[in-house]
C-alpha cells in the first residue's frame, strides 16, 4: 500500500487482508487533505518509538565493527539503504529493570521509556512513572489536535496477570501518562483513523453537521457544569473518578475548538477493520502515523508490534513457533534461527516505514528529516531476559541527529540519556531524565 | 557476621517463651528458624518475630505465609527434616482459627466500591436493554484495564480522553440508530481466507476408513471453513465462495454450500475437476448481529471413483484418455472439464484436497434504514406516531429515559436538564425527534449513566457499615449476573424498597439467573476466571496439530460455555467443574474426543459415564488448549493453572535471578527427566514441586486436548506425586485427588465470585463474608444460586463504608437541596 509515496497502489495486498474495503482504493481518495497546513511546513518535530517484543538475537543485530562504516547485520540488511539516516546504538542499558521486583518482561517493559521502577503488583496499583513520549506529547499538546498515538498490533485483551504476577499493564502497553496512567494502545485501524479525523459523517449537509457540532458543544458545556455539581457530594475516591471523567470532557471540547478554528477535510474512507496478513496490519499502522505526522495531527506515537512476552506464531515466514517460548532458546541453533528470522521480519516491516517517511516531502526536507524514530526492544538476549546493551537504534534527523553513525556507549550508560536527547531534539529542554547521567550526543 | 549470628542466638534465648504459648512457636523455633532468622534471613522471611500471641496482627502477613507454605508441603524444603503430619495439622489449625477469631473481633466493613464506569461489554449490554439495539459500540473503544484476573474492577477502570470522544460518537451513533435506523453504509467486502489444511490423502490410495464417519453436511470435516462474522445492519449481503483443490478424476460434480448458524442456505453444483479459482456467489437478507458463516461440501466423499472404495461410488466412466495432437474438439473439451484426463494423473488422482480458498462478504445492499419498532417503544412511551407528537410529550419519554439510564427514578431537576436539549433542537428548527435524540444523547454522556455511582448514606446508628439504597443493590445486581442495567421487574421491586428482604431477593436472582442474560456470567466470569477466552486467540501448530480448525476451536469454547451455561441454568452443584459425569458435544468435538453417536453440528448433553477421557473442566479440550504452548503440552503451565484457578493457591513469582523454569526439547531424556532435574535447584523446586506433578497428571491429553497415550515414541506417565504425599497414577485419580481439594476449590470460586461481584479487589475484612458464605455450600449441595445467594446477601454487597462524617454531612445537605 503505497498511497503516500504517490507509487502504483497494490491492489492485490489490499484485497488480500481480512476487513480492507474493497470498494474504494482505501485512503487514495485522502491525498488532496494530505497536504500540510502551510504555517507548520518543515518546522514540526516528530518522535515516536517502534518496539519489539521478547529481545532480539543479539550476534545477528550487532555488527561485527563498531565504526559508522559498519556492516550491516542480517537482521539490520532492510535498513542498508538509510544507512546516512540511521544511528546505530549500542552500551545502552536500564538498570532500573535490574533492579526491579515481578517477572522479567514487565519489569523490562514497564521501566523501559520511564525509567520508573514498576510496582510489583497484577491489581489495580499499577505504578510506574511518565514515559518520555508523554513528556513530550505534554508540550506538543497545543501544537496539535492529538497529543499522541499509542498503537499496537496485537489485541492485548488478555486476561489474568501476563508476567508472574505482574501486571498486563507493564507488558501491554509502553506509554503512560503518568505514574498511575497506562495508555493502552490501539489495535484497530479504523479507531486510529476516527480518531484522527473525527466520526462525523462527511456525507452529510454542511447545516446538519453545523447543528449537530452545535448540540455536541452544548452536552459537553452542561454535562461539565452539571458534573462539577455532583462532585461536592462524593467522597474522596469517587471525586478522582469524576475528576479523570472531567479532564475528558474538557480534552474533548478544546479538540472540537481546535477542529473548528482549522477544519481538515476527513478523508472519505476509513479501514474497516483489521487486516487479516500480519504484514498488512503492520503496514497500516505505520501508514496512519505517516499521515498523522505529514498532516501534523499529532508530532507523537508509540507502536507495539506485539505485545511484550508475545506469543504470535509467524507461519507465513516458516515460523509456527511462539515467538515467547523460542526465545528461551537455551543455545539450540534452532530455535535461535527461528527467533532471528523474526527479528528480520520486524526489521523488514519498519524498513517500509522507514523508506515512507523518507519519501515523504516536509518543508525544505522529508519527513524522515523532521523526525527521530526509536526502533528496538526493552530486552537484550531474550532467553536470559538481559536488559543490558539494549538493541537500539534511531532513524531519522530531528533536533539535528547525524546520522551515518554507530554510537557505542560505556557499557552500563542509563538508556535515559538517549531519551533526553530525543526529548531535547523535539523542544524539550530537560536537565535530566530518570536516572540520565548525561545526554547522549547524536548530533556531532 | 559470625559474631551477629552469636548475638542473634544470644536474643532468641533471652526472649525465652512464655509458658502459656501455643504449641506453634516451639514448633516454629524447632523446624523453620534454622534458615528463617535474622542473619540467614532465608526467602527473605525472618520467622524470629513471631514472638507474641499480642502482636498476632501485626505479624498477620507472616503468619499467612507461614500456614500456606505449610499446607502446600513446600516447607520445611525437600532435605530438611519433615515435621510429623499431626504437628502440622495442629499448628496450621490453631493458626488459621487465630485468623478467623481476630477477623470476626474486627469490626464489620463493608469496603467502598468506586464509581464504577461501565466497561465495554457493560456499556454494550446497557445500550442494548436500554435502546433495544445490538451494535455493540464498545466493540472498538479501548480495551478496558483487568485487575485481579478481572475486567470489571472499578479502580482499574479509569478513563481516558481518548475514551471520553469515543463515549460521546457511541451516544450520537445509537441514539439515531434507536430513533431513526441505521445509518446507510456504503457496501465493502470483508475478505476472510480458510486457513492453509493438510491434504489428508495424499499418498494414499483409498481414503481412511473412519472418515466415512461424517454427517452429509461435511460441516464437520477438514473441507469446510468457518468464520464469525458481524453484519453491521439488517440487510443483503452477497456472499462470494472461491473453491480450491481438486476432484479426483472421473468422480461426481461436487456440491459445495453455505450454511449460515449451522442452517444450509445454499447448495450449488460444480461440475470441474481443478477447483482452484472457481467461484461462486449467493445474496440474501441476514439480519444484524454476529453470525456464524459455514462453507462445506455435501457428501464430501460420496461420488467418488469406485477406486476410492468411499460410499456411493461415482458412476462415471473412467478417465478417457484423449488421443490428439491437434486442437482438442468441443467435446474433448467438455470431457476433460468433467471427468479429467490421464495428464492430471500424476498425484491427483491419489488425493481428494477439494476445499475453500476463501469467502468474502459484501454488502450492505438494499438496506433496511428504518427503525426497529423495539426501539422505538423503548424510547416513545406516549406512543409512536411520526410527526404527530405533542410537545407535552418530552417529559414523560425523558423521566422514563432517565429512570432507566441512571437506573433509578429520575428527579424532575434532572428531567429539566435535559429537556432543555430538546429545547435547543426546537429551536434551532430541528424535529421533535431531533429534539429528542439530542436529549437522549446528553443522558447518555452523563456520568450517572457511565459510571455506577453509590452515594454515601449516614450508618445505622452502632453499625460501622451503611445499606445501599434499594436502586443501588439492584443496580449491583444486574451488572453481577447480566453485565447490564437492571430491567423493568427489578426497577419495579427495587421501588417497592423489598428487595433486601430474603424472600424477594431470592425470587429475583432465581429469575435472574434462568434469564438468557445470565449467559453474560459464563462469558465474563467464567470466561475470565477460567480463562477459557483464550481458546479464540490461540494457534496450534498446524504442521503438528492439522485437526485443528476454526470449527474444533468454535465447538471447544462452545462446549465450555455450554456446561457452565448448564450448571447456572439448571442450578447444579458447583463441583461439577471439578468432575462431571456429562458435558456438551456436537460431531466434530465427540469424533475428536472419540465418543460415537453424536451426529450433526448440533450441541447435546451427552452422558461420559466410562468414557476414558472423563468429565469436568480439566476433560475440556478448551481449558487444556489454552494451558499449552501451541507446539505441546506444558505441564508447568497446566500445573499453575490448577493452582490458580481452581486450588485457589497461586504459585509465587519466580525468586529475582531465577529464569523461569522452560522446558526445552534440547537435552537427554524424556520432558519428565529434565524437569525433574531441574527441580534438584533448590530455588525452583517449591513451587516446580507443587506446579509439575499436577500438569504431568494431565499428560494424556496432548496440546489441543485430544486424548493420547504416548508422547512421540515414549509412553505417556501421567503419573506424580503431590507435595503431600498424595499419589495417582492417571487423570481420573488426580481428578480424584482434586475433589478431595473441594474446600480449597469452593474457597477459590467463592474469591474470584465476589470479587467479580463487587468489582474490587478483597481486603481482610471481607475474609468473614467468605469464610461464612462458604460454609454454608456443603450443606446445599454446593448449587450455584446458593453461592450467588450467599454473594448478594453478604455484608459487603448490600452495604458500603460510611465515608467521614463530615462527608456525609456534606451529602446531606447536597440531597436536601
Amino acid at each position: 500500500m503505497s498511497f503516500i509515496t504517490g507509487k502504483q497502489l497494490n491492489r492485490r495486498s489490499l484485497l488480500r487482508g481480512a476487513g480492507a474495503a474493497i470498494a474504494l482504493p482505501l485512503l487514495d481518495a485522502m491525498r488532496p487533505a494530505l497536504a500540510a497546513p502551510a504555517r507548520i511546513a518543515g518546522q514540526a518535530r516528530r518522535v515516536a518509538v517502534v518496539y519489539v517484543p521478547n529481545g532480539i538475537v543479539m550476534k545477528d543485530w550487532k555488527p561485527a565493527e563498531a565504526v559508522d562504516t559498519f556492516a550491516f547485520s542480517r537482521i539490520l540488511k532492510p535498513l542498508e539503504p538509510f544507512r546516512q539516516d540511521i544511528t546505530l546504538l549500542s552500551g545502552l542499558s536500564n538498570q532500573v529493570a535490574n533492579k526491579a521486583k515481578g517477572g522479567a518482561h514487565a519489569k523490562a517493559t514497564g521501566s523501559f521509556l520511564s525509567g520508573a521502577e514498576p510496582k510489583y503488583t497484577a491489581g489495580a496499583d499499577v505504578q510506574s512513572g511518565v514515559t518520555f513520549d508523554q513528556i513530550a506529547a505534554q508540550k506538543l499538546l497545543s501544537q496539535t489536535r492529538v497529543a499522541s498515538l499509542q498503537l499496537g498490533c496485537e489485541d492485548a485483551r488478555m486476561v489474568g496477570n501476563c508476567d508472574t504476577g505482574s501486571s498486563c499493564a507493564y507488558t501491554n502497553t509502553l506509554s503512560w501518562r503518568d505514574a498511575q496512567t497506562p495508555l493502552a494502545v490501539e489495535v484497530n485501524p479504523r479507531s486510529v483513523f476516527e480518531r484522527l479525523f473525527g466520526t462525523i459523517d462527511p456525507s452529510l449537509s454542511p447545516d446538519v453537521r453545523a447543528r449537530r457540532a452545535l448540540y455536541r458543544k452544548s452536552i459537553l458545556d452542561d454535562t461539565r457544569d452539571n458534573t462539577q455539581k455532583l462532585l461536592g457530594s462524593l467522597g474522596p475516591e469517587d471525586r478522582r473518578k469524576m475528576d479523570e471523567y472531567l479532564t475528558g470532557i474538557r480534552e474533548t471540547e478544546k479538540r472540537i475548538a481546535a477542529a473548528e478554528k482549522d477544519p481538515l477535510t476527513p478523508p472519505s474512507e476509513k479501514p474497516s477493520g483489521i487486516p487479516f496478513d500480519y504484514a498488512d496490519y503492520v503496514k497500516l499502522m505505520f501508514d496512519l502515523q505517516v499521515i498523522a505526522f505529514q498532516s501534523d495531527l499529532t508530532r507523537v506515537s508509540t507502536m507495539m508490534l506485539g505485545r511484550e512476552g508475545s506469543v504470535r506464531t509467524y507461519p507465513e515466514i516458516g515460523v509456527p513457533d511462539p515467538h515467547h517460548p523460542l526465545t528461551h532458546h537455551r543455545g539450540h541453533p534452532d530455535f535461535i534461527e527461528k527467533v532471528t528470522k523474526i527479528n528480520c521480519f520486524h526489521v523488514e516491516l519498519f524498513s517500509k516505514f522507514v523508506e515512507k517517511l523518507k519519501a515523504t516531502p516536509d518543508g525544505d526536507g522529508s519527513l524522515l528529516d523532521h523526525s527521530a524514530i526509536l526502533y528496538g526492544c526493552a530486552l537484550s538476549d531474550g532467553n536470559a531476559h538481559s536488559n543490558q546493551d539494549l538493541p537500539l537504534l534511531v532513524a531519522g534527523h530531528a533536533g539535528g541527529i547525524r546520522g551515518g553513525r554507530y554510537v557505542a556507549s560505556p557499557e552500563k550508560t542509563p538508556v535515559a540519556n538517549l531519551f533526553l536527547q530525543l526529548l531535547n531534539g523535539v523542544g524539550v529542554e530537560m536537565e535530566k531524565f530518570a536516572d540520565s547521567t548525561g545526554t547522549l550526543n547524536l548530533r556531532s | 557476621m559470625p559474631r551477629f549470628f552469636v548475638s542473634c542466638v544470644l536474643f532468641s534465648l533471652c526472649t525465652a517463651i512464655s509458658a502459656d504459648t501455643p504449641e506453634v512457636f516451639s514448633f516454629i523455633q524447632k523446624n523453620c528458624a534454622a534458615c528463617h532468622n535474622p542473619t540467614v534471613k532465608s526467602g527473605d522471611v525472618d520467622l524470629k518475630t513471631l514472638q507474641h500471641v499480642k502482636t498476632f496482627d501485626e505479624d498477620r502477613s507472616i503468619w499467612e505465609k507461614v500456614v500456606e507454605k505449610l499446607k502446600t508441603g513446600e516447607m520445611p524444603p525437600p532435605g530438611a527434616p519433615k515435621p510429623p503430619r499431626d504437628s502440622i495439622l495442629t499448628v496450621t489449625k490453631w493458626i488459621e482459627s487465630e485468623f478467623s477469631r481476630h477477623d470476626r473481633a474486627a469490626k464489620p466493613d463493608a469496603g467502598r466500591v468506586t464509581a464504577h464506569r461501565l466497561n465495554r461489554t457493560e456499556y454494550n449490554n446497557t445500550i442494548r436493554d436500554l435502546l433495544g439495539i445490538d451494535d455493540r459500540p464498545a466493540d472498538s473503544f479501548p480495551a478496558d484495564t483487568a485487575a485481579y484476573g478481572f475486567d470489571n474492577i472499578s479502580d482499574a477502570l479509569n478513563l481516558t480522553p481518548a475514551l471520553l470522544e469515543n463515549y460521546v460518537d457511541a451516544a450520537e451513533r445509537s441514539v439515531r440508530t434507536a430513533l431513526f435506523g441505521p445509518e446507510l453504509r456504503k457496501p465493502a467486502a470483508v475478505h476472510y481466507s480458510a486457513p492453509v489444511r493438510i491434504n489428508l490423502t495424499r499418498g494414499q490410495t483409498g481414503l481412511p476408513k473412519d472418515i466415512f464417519n461424517y454427517d452429509f453436511t461435511g460441516l464437520s470435516t477438514v473441507h469446510s471453513a468457518h468464520f464469525i462474522h458481524r453484519f453491521p445492519v439488517d440487510a443483503e449481503y452477497n456472499f462470494r465462495v472461491v473453491l480450491n483443490g481438486h476432484r479426483p478424476n472421473q468422480s461426481e460434480p461436487v456440491h459445495p454450500a453455505l450454511f449460515i448458524d449451522g442452517k444450509q442456505i445454499k447448495e450449488w453444483e460444480v461440475d470441474a475437476t481443478d477447483l482452484e479459482g472457481q467461484i461462486v456467489d449467493h445474496r440474501m437478507q441476514v439480519s444484524a448481529g454476529e453470525h456464524l458463516l459455514s462453507t462445506s461440501y455435501l457428501n464430501a466423499y460420496s461420488g467418488l471413483p469406485p477406486s476410492y472404495n468411499g460410499p456411493d461410488p461415482s458412476k462415471r466412466p473412467p478417465a478417457a484418455l484423449i488421443e490428439t495432437r491437434g486442437k482438442l474438439s468441443e467435446k474433448d473439451i467438455e470431457t476433460l472439464r468433467k471427468y479429467g484426463t490421464r495428464i492430471k494423473t500424476d498425484g491427483i488422482d491419489t488425493r481428494v484436497d477439494n476445499r475453500f480458498e476463501s469467502l468474502d462478504v459484501g454488502g450492505p445492499f438494499n438496506q433496511t434504514t428504518a427503525a426497529s419498532p423495539e426501539s422505538l417503544k423503548r424510547v416513545y412511551v406516549c406512543g409512536h406516531a411520526s410527526g404527530k407528537h405533542n410537545d407535552s410529550c418530552v417529559r414523560p419519554i425523558l423521566k422514563n429515559f432517565v429512570t432507566r439510564a441512571f437506573r433509578k427514578p429520575a428527579t424532575n431537576a434532572e428531567v429539566e436538564q435535559f429537556a432543555r436539549f430538546a429545547a435547543l433542537a426546537r429551536k434551532q428548527g430541528d424535529t421533535f425527534e431531533e429534539g429528542i435524540a439530542t436529549a437522549l444523547q446528553a443522558v447518555l454522556v452523563a456520568p450517572q449513566f457511565l459510571y455506577r455511582i453509590e452515594r454515601d448514606q449516614p450508618a445505622v446508628a452502632g453499625s460501622t457499615v451503611a445499606p445501599l439504597t434499594d436502586y443501588e443493590l439492584a443496580s449491583r445486581l444486574s451488572y453481577f449476573l447480566w453485565s447490564s442495567m437492571p430491567d423493568a421487574e427489578l426497577l419495579r421491586v427495587a421501588g417497592q424498597g423489598t428487595l433486601r428482604q430474603f424472600r424477594v431477593l431470592e425470587a429475583q436472582v432465581k429469575r435472574m439467573l434462568r434469564d438468557a442474560k445470565s449467559f453474560a456470567l459464563v462469558e465474563n466470569f467464567a470466561g475470565q476466571w477460567l480463562q477459557f477466552k483464550n481458546i479464540d486467540v490461540v494457534r496450534p501448530d498446524p504442521g503438528k496439530f492439522p485437526m485443528f480448525e476454526d470449527n474444533l476451536r468454535l465447538s471447544m469454547r462452545r462446549e465450555t460455555e455450554l456446561f457452565i451455561d448448564s450448571i447456572i441454568k439448571k442450578d447444579s452443584s458447583t463441583l461439577d467443574l471439578l468432575d462431571a459425569n456429562y458435558t456438551f458435544l456436537n460431531e466434530r468435538l465427540a469424533r475428536f474426543y472419540g465418543i460415537e453417536g453424536v451426529k450433526g453440528p448440533a450441541f447435546r448433553r451427552v452422558d461420559m459415564t466410562g468414557a476414558q477421557r472423563g468429565g469436568g473442566i480439566l476433560a475440556q479440550a478448551s481449558v487444556l488448549t489454552i494451558s499449552s504452548y501451541s507446539t505441546r503440552t506444558s505441564p508447568v503451565l497446566r500445573g499453575k493453572w490448577i493452582l490458580e484457578n481452581l486450588l485457589n493457591a497461586p504459585p509465587p513469582p519466580p525468586p529475582p535471578g531465577v529464569p523461569p523454569l522452560e522446558e526445552t526439547k534440547q537435552g537427554s531424556g524424556t520432558l519428565r527427566q529434565q524437569m525433574e532435574q531441574h527441580r534438584k535447584n533448590p530455588a525452583c523446586s517449591s513451587c516446580h514441586s507443587r506446579m509439575d506433578p499436577l500438569g504431568f497428571g494431565l499428560e494424556n491429553f496432548n496440546a489441543v486436548g485430544a486424548w493420547r497415550t504416548e508422547d512421540g515414541q515414549a509412553k505417556v506417565d501421567a503419573t506424580g506425586t503431590l507435595p503431600d504425599g498424595r499419589t495417582f497414577q492417571s487423570p481420573a485419580e488426580l481428578r480424584g485427588l482434586l475433589k478431595g481439594d473441594r474446600d480449597a476449590f469452593v474457597q477459590g470460586l467463592t474469591e474470584k465470585l465476589l470479587i467479580y461481584a463487587l468489582g474490587r479487589g478483597l481486603e481482610r475484612s471481607d475474609r468473614p463474608t467468605l469464610a461464612s458464605i462458604a460454609e454454608k455450600l456443603p450443606a446445599e449441595n454446593y448449587r450455584f444460586s446458593k453461592l450467588v445467594m450467599g454473594v448478594v446477601t453478604s455484608l459487603p454487597f448490600q452495604n458500603r463504608r460510611p465515608s467521614a462524617p463530615g462527608q456525609v454531612a456534606a451529602t446531606m445537605k447536597e440531597r436536601s437541596k
